[in-house]
């Protein structure tokens, strides 16, 4: 390409008190350009997002802006200067207007002129023609789909006329079709000027929508601005993660003959699920694969007891169970979740590690009329969070304080130590470093060669493949089938996309 | 807060081990509630005492020990409360229906007072129990709930009593209100401070106090490990009735008679109080901690100002005033300590 | 009018309160016929005046997500500012009244200015600043009314247009009809219910979240203070209790009015309909002779059936969309 940089950024860098975030990160974007950002959890993408965005001033560094050396005091001097940006959280006022959502900004120029809501109206729906969104403009957009506001978004930015739009997982809760959508009105807009920034963890949809790349790895550019031309998956991951991305450690485990710890037979649940079988046996790793809004979070919920199941029955050790909560979940059938949401449903952030570490025991230690003492919780949680390797400053230390990889560690923990059966692990790894999670890795296999029954949730198909005996796929709250795991990576995520895409009825993406 | 993280090498594992066996940290006494609550205690009862005359009569200590008590309850009957990120507006309404009901079974129906007692304070759980009911059932804010159930009990316990006073109130209920031990101390500071030991002995060494704290500061969490939080948040504004109760009934004691307007208009006038000792004493509104002992101190601070204040010849009118600015620089306070600490975290 | 635009008026958030408040009228007049003499109805319309101006004092703070509960206090210490000036200062009444309606406008913004820059909750703020200004009122009164209101205020309290409409009632329909204005077609009104829906995303629109926090709280203090005048026109006299029972009714009004306490949802026509519904009740309590003291009883039972309502239906629109 002959064109200039719309955008460019130089050796930012960003530091926190305590923090270095970005050590020197550099990008180009070109005008008519789709440009991947690519990252693992806490590379530094969001942070770079923000200083681009006007939200975080960079500690060192230089931004241009067609050549020109700019610097944005806050997010309205980026928006007035034609950066538009589509967060990952909804930025929508939810009971205003599709039309007054998308002129917000415009309004606050002139905070005491009357609005005249006809001519609003008539202006939006110049921007939703711009991207083919068939909706009145009148209509609440809390009343609209996730995929429609996401696009309304969209159109709000267009209408700051934005030469540079920054995505940021914007199809983390999109269904297949409603992305291609998407992505059929990003290459218009490309062909029409616009620069684009996708973010994305889903490589599949980067390798087919984006021209070019970078990639940051621990606040460094892996990659920079680079083409797309003749770059694949492998290449991607190698420069996320500084090396080739194998499904690595899978090794056979025979569970055939051991018995069958937790059956669901036509399960039906409130949250939407209709018919799901399968079964997982002492000792087994099964796999539970699905995208986001799959309903693989609320599966584990229902199983636990937290929502209701409305139909089929959840089978333990051979005997219908009856889970009317997670009390009962915990305690009689002795099952068990690490949360996928950590600070919210997993930990008590504000409690101490012990506190944390204890919470399932405490009503097995209570002695008399409940008492409870410390030193007993301290006694039946210190092994497990001793061979689990945390590292905190003490037991009395606050969970929020420490980090994501020793979060999680507690999380696991306090599972092991109310020496659960069943155990279902949601997103193991998610915004943990690299060594904790080859850590943990080898921890879940442990557990299961003990005996535990492991049911394993992630979206992580090399984590995914590395770890399971078996693969039972889950797509819109359906299970659409099952596949038995060989370890070797490009059979077996060929034939979880093939199960995924069936209902969708696309070809799989090669991989 | 930017995630951190761990950097730490293999070679720092063996200390990390052996901080894990070491138990709690020194604590930093210095910034704590607690310490600054003391402090300003004993300066201020410096300065009533040089300052005024008869801040430190007998008489004074006195009613400075019961008033004390009656706060002391209040201020707990909320923080039990905001334990669960909730808080309770009818602690006064309920205080004043169970109160009135003690006054009916005296007078009415005769019956001994501590039958009395125990139907007053199975009211006060049962109100309580009422609005925690409410509150898990549909899911809405405390707040909304309890205003709309202050005014509910306080109604009718108005209709029911017509606004009139019970005054036959037996002498062996009565005497503890203007009796005296140990010197100059009102056995209503005991049976308050008994209360509070009981609720720290609750919170730090049983499995139900803990629940409660688990459940307050994240309920999520709390359901996911197995606690029944819905049965948990009721249960706390059950104890919170209960204490509201035997704060009324103190009062009760005090005045020799139940009168529906001990609490003012609705329970209203407790609601200073009720906030301003948990506050002083470092509850944090979200949530999750329950400072006993800071409550009590907060409780005493707040006791002590209003009789100084009032020895100042200062007009119990602007009393209120001042409460309401020491609630403003606690919160003020506080807020300081908390991005101090934060900051000291980062750095 | 076709089925579908008869569906979409019974969807309309002021269609519910409107149909209860037309039958409870309906049955009252069936059971008491003078129920709606012009006597009665001037004494519904001067309940209504007052009230409504405590229910939009709450109301404004409700649309931000907060709430604000020295509402009763501003009005209170408006109101004896405006007749302690009247009478202590001898001041004409026009200036006392600029003077006290700046006396509000500060305190909300005070109210305001601490959440904003504080970050600490409104519910805290707001109880500390009730015990100032409440204490400041009983300090400079020491609880005794002041009855040196002048004539021309005494005559305004009294007065009816075309002997059916009390004056007090013409300055709460200004009020309304700009409140409604505000609310509806300024942008700056809508940077308020902006805020209450989604203060980040207002914020990364560019709205100024800490100045419309203070300006919310402003109006708040300047219709808390309104009222408080009102009601010295109507009393006759500046009453230091006036605003103590005011705190039930400022939530009554919006949230059976539909106010969702998130914040991001208010109306000033629902709101009107949940003062009128209250007025309401409290008539038919009167007409059925039942005991008044049971007026607050049946203000909780409404403030409850409200929120249980509002909420059912919340859920039932979700459920609708998934």
């Amino acid at each position: 390409m002959t064109s200039n940089p719309v955008f460019e950024a130089r050796g930012v860098e960003k530091i926190f008190p305590g923090v270095k975030a970005l050590g020197g990160v550099s990008l180009s974007l070109l005008p008519g350009s789709i440009h991947a950002l690519l990252g693992e959890n806490g590379a530094g993408k969001s942070t770079l997002i923000k200083v681009i965005t006007g939200v975080h001033r960079p500690t060192s560094g230089e931004i241009l802006l067609d050549g020109n050396r700019v610097h944005f005091a806050n997010t309205r001097e980026a928006l007035a200067a034609g950066i538009g940006v589509v967060h990952q959280e909804r930025n929508l006022i939810p009971r205003f207007s599709v039309a007054e959502n998308i002129h917000l900004e415009q309004l606050v120029g002139r905070p005491l002129r009357p609005i005249d809501y006809a001519e609003l109206n008539r202006q939006a729906r110049q921007w939703l023609d711009e991207i083919e969104l068939d909706v009145d403009p009148t209509r609440p957009v809390s009343e609209l789909s996730v995929a429609q506001t996401q696009l309304v978004e969209i159109a709000k930015a267009l209408s700051l006329r934005s030469r540079v739009l920054l995505l940021d997982e914007p199809t983390a809760s999109l269904t297949p079709s409603e992305s291609q959508t998407l992505f059929s009105i990003l290459r218009r807009l490309r062909d029409s000027g616009v620069s684009l920034v996708f973010v994305s963890h889903k490589l599949e949809e980067v390798l087919e929508i984006c021209d070019r790349v970078t990639v940051l790895r621990d606040g460094r550019n892996a990659c920079e601005s680079q083409s797309m031309q003749g770059m694949n998956r492998q290449d991607l991951v190698r420069f996320m993660i500084g090396r080739n991305e194998q499904a690595g450690g899978w090794r056979k485990r025979d569970v055939t003959a051991r018995p069958v710890s937790m059956a669901l037979q036509d399960v039906a649940t409130a949250a939407g699920h209709r018919n799901i079988s399968f079964s997982v046996r002492q000792g087994e790793i099964l796999g539970l694969y699905g995208l986001v809004g799959a309903g693989r979070t609320e599966l584990a919920k229902a199983i636990m007891g937290r929502i209701r199941v409305t139909g089929g029955q959840v089978l333990i050790d051979g005997q219908a169970a009856r889970i009317n909560s997670v009390a009962d979940a915990i305690h009689r059938y002795g099952l068990g979740y690490v949360s996928e949401d950590r600070k919210s449903d997993g930990l008590v952030l504000s409690h101490s590690v012990l506190a944390n570490a204890g919470i399932v025991v405490w009503r097995k230690l209570a002695g008399r009329f409940g008492r409870l003492s410390d030193a007993a919780v301290r006694k039946a949680v210190l092994p497990f969070l001793e061979q689990l390797e945390v590292k905190t400053p003490s037991l009395a230390q606050v969970v929020a304080n420490l980090s994501g990889g020793n979060q999680q560690k507690i999380s696991v923990a306090k599972w092991l130590a109310a020496g659960v059966k069943i155990l279902i692990i949601d997103e193991p790894s998610v915004g943990i470093d690299i060594k904790t999670k080859a850590y943990l890795h080898q921890l879940i296999r442990e557990l299961a060669d003990r005996g535990t029954a492991v049911v394993l949730i992630t979206s992580d198909m090399p984590e995914m493949i590395s770890l399971a005996d078996r693969i039972a796929v889950l797509d819109n709250y359906l299970i659409q089938g099952e596949v038995e795991n060989d370890g070797v990576y490009d059979r077996m995520s060929q034939a979880i996309m093939n199960l995924i895409h069936h209902e969708a009825g696309h070809a799989a993406v090669p991989a | 807060m930017p995630l951190s993280y761990d950097t730490s090498s293999a070679a720092a594992l063996p200390a990390a081990t052996s901080a894990l066996r070491s138990g709690l940290p020194r604590s930093r006494i210095f910034i704590s509630n607690e310490f600054g609550l003391i402090l300003l205690i004993v300066i201020f009862a410096l300065v009533f005492g040089t300052m005024t005359h008869g801040f430190t009569s007998h008489f004074n200590l006195f009613t400075l020990g019961r008033n004390t008590a009656v706060n002391i309850m209040i201020g707990l009957s909320m923080m039990t409360v905001i334990v669960t990120g909730g808080l309770n507006l009818a602690v006064g309404a309920i205080g004043v229906c169970a109160a009135m009901l003690c006054g009916y079974a005296l007078q009415v129906l005769h019956l001994p007072w501590p039958i009395a007692l125990l139907l007053a304070l199975a009211l006060g759980a049962a109100l309580g129990a009422v609005n925690g009911f409410a509150v898990v059932r549909t899911g809405l804010h405390s707040f909304i709930i309890t205003l709309a159930t202050m005014s509910i009990f306080y109604g009718v316990m108005i209709f029911l009593t017509r606004a009139e006073a019970y005054r036959n109130i037996p002498f062996g209920f009565v005497h503890f209100g203007s009796m005296k031990v140990l010197g100059d101390v009102s056995p209503l500071l005991l049976l308050a401070l008994a209360v509070a030991l009981a609720l720290a002995a609750l919170y730090r060494g049983s499995v139900l106090g803990r629940e409660m704290l688990a459940t307050g500061a994240r309920r999520e969490a709390a359901e996911l490990s197995g606690i029944r939080t819905g049965r948990i948040i009721t249960l706390c504004h059950m104890l919170s009735g209960a204490l509201a109760t035997v704060a009324a009934l103190m009062l009760v004691a005090r005045n020799g008679a139940a009168i529906p307007s001990m609490a003012g208009q609705l329970g209203q006038d407790w609601l200073l109080p009720a906030f301003l000792a948990p506050v002083l004493g470092g509850a944090v509104l979200n949530g999750g901690k329950a400072p006993v002992f800071g409550t009590c101190l907060g409780a005493a601070l707040v006791s002590m100002l209003t009789s100084g204040l009032l020895l100042m010849q200062l007009g119990a009118f602007w009393v209120q005033t001042f409460l309401g600015l020491l609630l403003l620089l606690a919160m003020f306070l506080d807020k300081a300590r908390r991005s101090y600490l934060a900051y000291r975290n980062l750095a | 009018m076709s089925k579908q635009s008869l569906l979409r008026l019974a969807q309309a958030d002021w269609f519910g309160p409107l149909v209860v408040t037309l039958a409870a009228i309906a049955i009252i007049r069936g059971f008491s016929p003078d129920f709606l003499s012009p006597y009665n109805i001037q004494t519904l319309l001067i309940a209504l005046a007052i009230n409504a101006l405590i229910a939009f004092s709450q109301m404004i703070i409700i649309a931000i997500g907060q709430m604000n509960l020295s509402v009763g206090a501003i009005g209170g210490l408006a109101a004896i500012a405006f007749a302690g000036m009247m009478q202590v200062w001898h001041l004409p009444v026009a200036l006392a009244a600029i003077l006290s309606l700046l006396i509000g406008i500060f305190c909300g913004a005070l109210n305001g200015a601490l959440i904003s820059a504080t970050g600490i909750s409104a519910f805290v703020i707001t109880l500390a600043t009730l015990a100032i200004y409440k204490g400041i009122n009983l300090g400079i009164t020491q609880a005794q009314p002041f009855y040196g209101i002048a004539a021309s205020v005494k005559h305004f309290g009294n007065a009816a247009l075309f002997g059916l409409i009390p004056m007090l009632a013409v300055p709460t329909a200004i009020i309304a009809v700009a409140l409604w204005f505000l609310l509806t077609r300024l942008p700056i009104g809508r940077f308020i219910l902006a805020v209450g829906g989604n203060e980040h995303a207002a914020s990364l629109s560019g709205i100024s979240v800490r100045s419309v926090v203070i300006l919310a709280h402003a109006i708040s203090g300047f219709l808390a203070a309104c009222a408080g005048m009102l009601l010295v026109a109507r009393l006759q006299l500046g009453q230091p209790s006036i605003g103590d029972d005011w705190l039930i009714l400022s939530f009554a009004a919006p949230v059976i009015g539909g106010a969702v306490l998130s914040g991001g949802h208010v109306s000033v026509v629902t709101t009107l309909l949940g003062v009128a519904m209250v007025a309401l009740i409290t008539q038919a309590l009167v007409v059925f002779s039942i005991d008044p003291f049971l007026v607050q009883v049946v203000l909780g039972l409404l403030i409850l059936a409200a929120v249980g309502i509002n909420r059912l239906r919340e859920t039932h629109l979700i459920a609708r969309r998934a």
